[in-house]
């Protein structure tokens, strides 16, 4: 079996199911449980920074967890120096989340839902990797927002800062972006959860000053099955989660032509990623976590 | 509306079923939220908004469905008011139009049209108007109403006729057609008002009010003073070669005027006079045309004036001079050569009508052509055998008649012939006592204004005993019957319990024999019912014809009576001036009609009295009973209850069908999208 792909027959793997972590009410222990089956379910690789063979030293910066501090060196130098292990990578994973009201579509889960169970999952991973975690929650305004730190307590605050989040409001892309490319000016990686309802050019020239400043830029694109597939029997007015527009749409449209529109936004969007050297993650709310895990260590050690 | 079982009412509940059916079992909702609709297209059919109204449309009618079920239980009535029904503010305006025939006079009627158009343009909001017309008999022109243009098209055809107006008589008219209301009451009254239309006594052109409504009157004249009118008011055949005409001043001042008469006989002008007549006030002025010849048979005179005046039609008059042979009648007897036939005889041959006697003998007689004859004598009724009696019993039931005196035949008989009077035991006969006339019947046309009868000496009679079945016209001392009708079917059966041989009574020598033959002919015949110059709207007596079939043919020429009318009418009304013709078998008679002469008097009502007649009317308000109350059609009558259950059934019918037609279209709306 390929690393990240999931078998219902094995059990740690089987918490990776979405609709299974939806019965746990604590988003941390959600991420525990995801990223240790996870990791369980991988070979000990050194490429993914797991392994505790040392490479060597780095001087010690504002942003480190101070625990990471070589003493010894400490009191023979007065300098602190940080040792790194094989797959560490130094590096500062920053999560923005969509919260717009179209996340909250869904009918076991929502996108927001799959979308916390991502973010969490990300961030337990990254602490893992001793990496740098901050968030970034937002719909067309900025809602919550944590810079990128390694210290003690970020990863319980980040996953506290995804737990709080609501659907809510519109989608206003350039805000997370423009906020972010402002007040973040190291390099890192940067995962962005949303269901993409928006201009894939438009989107392009929020992202591409992210791409051109050094930042990676991961982009899971999160849909519900419903939504790349719906099936409804009859005649259906449709309202808007976001704007509350209506519209009447016929069942033989959204069987023929709906999926079709939907496949040539998700195409579009990819190669917007493409075209900015970002990576696009499609995922069905319906697929397990592994994949999306699989994908950011597979992105992050290409970008390392 | 009301409800006559309202308990059903609580079945109304029952619709909560399909709201909540509708409203709350649905699993159907109403709109659907999404992501995104940024993909999306919108529906070229509004598919969602017509099925929605569907559902609505099918909720509506399950729910009409069960209020009207309900409704249909309650028996629901509607009380409607009658047609023309009138509240306590209404006034009721009674137009009453006179068209008698003085109404003809230059344009008084025109005039009288107008002012009933005005008043219906005068109508107010509350106001309805019905409209009667007023000549020889009230009628009533279209239902009351409020709209004016609806008067205006019951004035359109109207026009004056050659009917009597008689004012006491149309007030009493107006009492049988208007009935109770809860209207107050206008009585407009057009006319000329002549003086010879008023009423005989003033009191019977009040009318009267009852319930106490109001009831007043409102005279609207079409002119102002007299006429002067000339008619011609008589012709008279004085001689069998000299008609004498009466040419009457009708005004109230005495006048003189040129005119010219001219004689048609026949449709043929025979004579014309010119001269100078001077007529007092209310006068008759005479001329006699010289040599006029007749032709044989009904004759037709028209004697017309000329220059004519404003009313027109009373300058022509119309007679008939009936200038025909003596009427033929057959004298059966079994003795030719008796003295009895030679009494009949000279009686008939010497009446002012004139008859010409066939004598004809029993023991031959031909009973086949009594038909030809309308009455026929036999001297004595004894005479006869059974077979003969037999067919003057068929003759007299099919409307013929006979004139009969008992003889010597009689006697010993058990019964009279044809008539079947009992004859009683033993032969009534004096020498030393003679019977005595003790009642006579001088009511009986036969034996109107006859004298004499008491003079008779009669010294034997039969004694004949009558059931109730007979009239006895006169009678003698000890009950016993002188002279007997009765009528056999159509026919008459006149009886004299006498010899005609001046045997048993001096009756064939007295001089009463000759005028009762000859009244007794004009009976028998039914020419006493045979008036030949009526006056229009009179009514002619149709008994003339002896029993056969006849028509009658109006001036115009129509026939008047259909073919079972030709046996069974008595009378018809001559509604129309000129000449009616009766037609029977082997006779051909006319009958004059002229309009009434009191019509041509153009003398109107004093303005005094005319105004006494308003204010009298208007005081009467609230004070006699209600006459006049209301029109028939106004009537103050219980409201009329309406049933519409079936209407609702109906209803019922078209929902159930509308609603399984929308169902099944509902239905197969979501089976093709499925």
């Amino acid at each position: 079996m390929r690393i990240g792909q999931t078998d219902n027959k094995n059990a740690p793997t089987r918490l990776l199911d979405p609709s299974v972590l939806s019965s746990l009410s604590n988003l941390e222990l959600v991420a525990k449980a995801v990223v240790e089956g996870f990791v369980m379910g991988l070979h000990r690789s050194p490429k993914y920074g797991f392994s505790q063979e040392f490479v060597e030293y780095r001087a010690y910066t504002d942003g480190d967890d101070p625990r990471h501090i070589d003493w010894n060196v400490y009191s023979r130098t007065d300098k602190t120096f940080i040792k790194l292990f094989k797959g560490e990578t130094n590096s500062h994973l920053m999560l923005l989340l969509d919260t717009s009201a179209s996340m909250g579509f869904g009918a076991t889960h929502t996108k927001l839902q799959y979308g916390k169970y991502l973010a969490a999952s990300l961030a337990y991973l990254a602490s893992r990797q001793h990496d740098a975690i901050g968030a970034m929650i937002f719909n067309d305004e900025i809602v919550q927002y944590r810079p990128p730190t390694s210290k003690s307590g970020t990863l319980h605050g980040v996953i506290h800062t995804l737990d709080s989040a609501d659907a809510v409001e519109g989608t206003a892309m350039h805000k997370p972006f423009t906020r972010f490319r402002e007040h973040v000016k190291k390099r890192g990686l940067v995962a962005v959860i949303s269901d993409f309802y928006c201009d894939p050019e438009a989107l392009m020239a929020y992202v591409r000053p992210l791409a051109l400043h050094g930042q990676d830029v991961i982009m899971f694109h999160l849909l519900d099955p419903d939504e790349l597939n719906p099936n409804i029997k009859e005649s259906t007015l449709y309202e808007d989660m976001e704007s509350g527009e209506l519209i009447e749409v016929d069942p033989v449209f959204m069987k023929q032509d709906y999926p079709q529109r939907i496949k040539a936004h998700i195409a579009a969007i990819e190669k917007t990623a493409k075209g900015m050297n970002a990576d696009h993650v499609m995922l069905n709310t319906n697929d397990p976590l592994d994949r999306a895990l699989h994908s950011y260590l597979t992105f992050r050690e290409k970008r390392a | 509306m009301s409800l006559l079982s309202p308990l059903f009412l609580f079945a109304l509940l029952g619709i909560a079923l399909p709201i909540w059916l509708h409203r709350l079992q649905t699993n159907a909702t109403e709109r659907e939220k999404f992501s995104s609709i940024m993909f999306m297209e919108q529906s070229q059919r509004r598919i969602h908004i017509q099925r929605k109204l569907k559902y609505l449309i099918l909720m509506a009618l399950r729910i009409l469905f069960l209020v009207l079920l309900v409704l249909a239980f309650t028996k629901p009535v509607f009380f409607v008011a009658p047609e023309g029904a009138v509240t306590e503010d209404t006034t009721h305006h009674i137009i009453v139009i006179d068209t008698s025939f003085s109404m003809r006079e230059g344009d008084s009627f025109d005039q009288a049209i107008r002012l009933a158009e005005g008043l219906a343009d005068d109508l107010g909001a509350d106001d309805i108007a019905s409209l009667y017309t007023a000549s020889g008999s009230v009628e009533t022109i279209g239902t009351a109403t409020a709209d004016p243009a609806l008067i205006r098209g019951g004035l359109r055809d109207l026009e004056a006729d050659y009917g009597r107006l008689d004012i006491g008589a149309m007030v009493s008219a107006l009492d049988s057609l208007i009935t109770s209301s809860q209207a107050n009451f206008i009585i407009h009254f057009i006319s000329d008002f002549q003086q010879s239309g008023q009423a005989m006594r003033f009191a019977d052109m009040i009318p009267d009010v009852i319930n106490g409504r109001p009831v007043s009157l409102s005279i609207h004249p079409v002119k102002a003073e007299d006429v002067p009118n000339w008619s011609v008011a008589s012709v008279e055949i004085t001689t069998v070669d000299s008609v004498r005409v009466g040419i009457k001043n009708n005004s109230a001042a005495d006048q003189s005027a040129e005119k010219t008469l001219s004689l048609s006989i026949n449709d043929i002008e025979q004579q014309s006079l010119t001269e100078t007549f001077a007529a007092p006030a209310d006068g008759i002025s005479y001329l006699t045309f010289e040599n006029v010849l007749f032709e044989e048979g009904d004759n037709r005179l028209d004697v017309s004036a000329s220059p004519s005046d404003g009313l027109l039609e009373d300058d022509t008059r119309h007679t008939v001079f009936d200038n025909s042979p003596p009427a033929p009648v057959i004298l059966l007897s079994s003795d030719l050569e008796s003295l009895a036939v030679t009494y009949i005889t000279t009686a008939l041959e010497t009446a002012p009508r004139g008859y010409e006697v066939e004598l004809q003998n029993i023991n031959d007689f031909d009973p086949r052509i009594l038909q030809r004859y309308p009455w026929i004598v036999v001297d004595d009724i004894g005479a006869i055998n059974d077979s003969l009696a037999s067919e003057l019993q068929s003759y007299v039931e099919a409307g013929g008649a006979i004139l009969a005196a008992v003889g010597e035949r009689a006697l010993g008989q058990a019964n009279i012939p044809v008539g079947e009077q009992t004859i009683g035991g033993g032969l009534t006969f004096s020498r030393t006592t003679s019977y005595n006339i003790q009642r006579v019947n001088s009511a009986h046309p036969v034996l109107d204004g006859s004298v004499g009868w008491n003079n008779l000496a009669i010294s034997r009679v039969l004694p004949i005993e009558v059931d109730n079945t007979n009239n006895v016209l006169i009678n003698l001392n000890d009950n016993i019957p002188f002279l007997i009708e009765r009528n056999i079917g159509l026919g008459r059966f006149l009886l004299l319990n006498t010899d005609l041989n001046n045997t048993w009574s001096d009756l064939p020598v007295k001089p009463v024999f000759v005028s009762f033959i000859a009244e007794a002919a004009r009976h028998l015949s039914n020419e006493e019912l045979l008036v030949k110059e009526q006056t229009i709207n009179s009514f002619l007596q149709l008994g003339q014809s002896g029993g056969a079939s006849g028509q009658v043919y109006d001036p115009s020429g129509d026939s008047l009576l259909s073919l079972a009318d030709t046996t069974q009418a008595q009378s018809i009304q001559l509604s129309e001036t000129g000449y009616y013709r009766i037609v029977t078998l082997g006779r051909d008679i006319l009958v004059a009609v002229n309009p009434d002469p009191r019509e041509s008097d153009l003398s109107i009502m004093d303005a005094q009295a005319l105004q006494n007649w308003e204010t009298m009317v208007a005081g009467s308000t609230g004070n006699m009973e209600l006459v006049n109350g209301v029109a028939v059609n106004l009537a103050e009558e219980e409201p009329v209850a309406i049933e519409i259950w079936r209407v609702l059934l109906i209803l019922l019918a078209v929902i159930v069908i509308s609603e399984s037609s929308l169902g099944n279209r509902y239905l197969r709306f979501n089976i093709g999208t499925t």
